[in-house]
């Protein structure tokens, strides 16, 4: 639960979003290895069958693609596009994750790694979407064309099945006190100092900051 | 069959395309048969369908001296070693059998048409109404009760016969010496060999659908031998380079906080 004093991250579209696509991202991977290693054929056992897996996959992507597509234009504004100089800057001292950095450059919404890590996950989901769907329906395509429509598939789940781990890592405990960022949406100042503190500064100034506990100073809806 | 590993041997030179084999695996294997339109060919059904796992193919062929011939080639699964379809399948319906060969196991089939797209014969066919994928399993039950294929069994001409592959092997090259001019071995240069050989009047790059060289293609052994295992690779690799990051970097937790904000220590 929020304390007085803590300051309001993501909106509830926001985390509904998110949530979308991090559950039917979880769902593909898990349905997707089922069928890409025989040795876990039995996860179609929970589904009635690998019959019932490979649909529960299928439709399943038709979520993730909506979900993406809601995604990216959500985000496409605040994380799509770098912001140069600070984000090489940022870059350049890899945003003290590394090794020792006395003063990391000061980012805004959000930092190189995060917009890197967002255009990644929107790249390589529009590939999985579009080698499933000519996957699912491959019927008037060339051969040549269909074939390698599986390890580009493939490629696309190398990238985002590594970084999801990422992603859960630098969520979790990698930074203290992001996860209720995803949850109920409220973080610490302290916390926001730290992590985007040019954000937290222009919030600030133009009084659009949700304080919890306090009364939103003017029109500060998200 | 007693022998270990079988070949089918298809002598193309010897096939007069009276298409009883075409029949035969019809009524054996009872697929039903599709009324088809006449396309101007005696090749009937006009291609390889779930429906039908062999087929004649019929094809007028002029050679450089003008000399025209018409050249018969029954067309089917061709039981690779290395079988491309075996490599792909997530459920294992396709599988090799105690004869080499290459069967299919109708109940496991899911319909998801990735053997379609590894084939290098381009032999496995879906059929919408089973969602499921049907192709040649050199009658296996027959095989099994020491019976010789449905297509064999029917051949009046001599064309199709099966035994063990040494047998097999040197009838089939003693065959070719005999005939002679560009007559050829087809099916034991590739894909680990094939279970089903073909002896060739001419040569191979002259038959329609036949490839002149058949492989594995190249987009499954990046799929399967390389990106399947870098999957797990990586994501176990930043699972591990996570934790050593945690205990040797730390995590970025907020700075002690210097301006009275209670929550220094982050959102616990």
């Amino acid at each position: 639960m929020p304390e007085k004093g803590m300051i309001k991250i993501t909106d509830g579209f926001e985390r509904i979003v998110h949530w979308m696509l991090a559950g039917s991202c979880i769902l593909l991977f898990i349905t997707g290895l089922g069928m890409m290693y025989r040795e876990l054929n039995f996860i179609g056992n929970l589904m009635g069958g690998l019959v019932a897996l490979k649909y529960v996959h299928n439709f399943t992507g038709l979520l993730f693609i909506v979900s993406l597509v809601l995604a990216t234009r959500m985000w496409w504004h605040e994380a799509g596009k770098f912001s140069m100089p600070e984000d090489l800057d940022w870059m350049m001292c890899a945003g003290g994750y590394l090794w020792h950095v006395e003063k990391v450059p000061e980012i805004g919404k959000y930092n190189p790694g995060q917009k890197m890590f967002f255009l990644t996950v929107v790249g390589c989901g529009a590939l999985m979407g579009v080698t499933g769907l000519v996957m699912w329906f491959p019927v008037g395509l060339s051969m040549d064309l269909v074939r390698w429509m599986y390890p580009l598939h493939a490629l696309g789940f190398v990238v985002l099945f590594a970084f999801f781990f990422v992603h859960l890592y630098l969520g979790t405990i990698g930074n203290p006190g992001t996860f209720m960022a995803m949850i109920d949406g409220w973080a610490t100042k302290a916390w926001a100092r730290k992590q985007h503190p040019k954000w937290l500064r222009e919030m600030e100034e133009s009084g659009k900051l949700e304080v919890y506990g306090e009364e939103k100073t003017e029109a500060a809806s998200h | 069959m007693n022998t270990s590993e079988l070949i089918k041997v298809i002598d193309t030179t010897r096939c007069t395309a009276c298409r009883g084999c075409q029949v035969a695996c019809k009524q054996w294997n009872e697929l039903p048969g599709l009324r088809t339109k006449n396309w101007g060919s005696y090749q009937n059904p006009p291609d390889l369908e779930w429906n039908t796992w062999t087929l004649i193919r019929f094809q007028e062929y002029v050679n450089d001296k003008g000399t025209f011939k018409w050249m018969f080639r029954k067309d089917g699964c061709m039981h690779c070693t290395d079988a491309a379809c075996v490599k792909v399948c997530p459920s294992g319906a396709l599988y090799h059998t105690e004869y080499g060969t290459v069967g299919i196991k109708k109940n496991l089939c899911i319909g998801c048409k990735e053997c379609i797209a590894a084939c290098p014969f381009e032999v496995p066919r879906y059929n919408r109404a089973t969602d499921k994928v049907s192709k040649c399993d050199l009658c296996l039950t027959r095989l099994q009760s020491n019976q010789q294929p449905a297509c064999v069994k029917s051949c009046p001409t001599g064309a199709l016969s099966i035994g063990g592959k040494d047998k097999m092997m040197k009838a089939a090259y003693d065959r070719v010496k005999e005939l002679g001019g560009d007559a050829s071995v087809y099916g034991d240069k590739f894909v680990g060999g094939t279970h089903v050989v073909y002896i060739l009047s001419e040569k191979p790059e002259v038959y329609d659908k036949l490839p002149k060289s058949p492989s594995i293609p190249l987009s499954v052994i990046a799929w399967k031998d390389w990106l399947k295992p870098l999957s797990l690779i990586a994501g176990g690799g930043v699972v591990v380079g996570s934790l050593l990051h945690y205990i040797l970097h730390g995590p970025k937790r907020p700075d002690e906080d210097v301006s009275g904000d209670k929550h220094a220590e982050g959102g616990k």
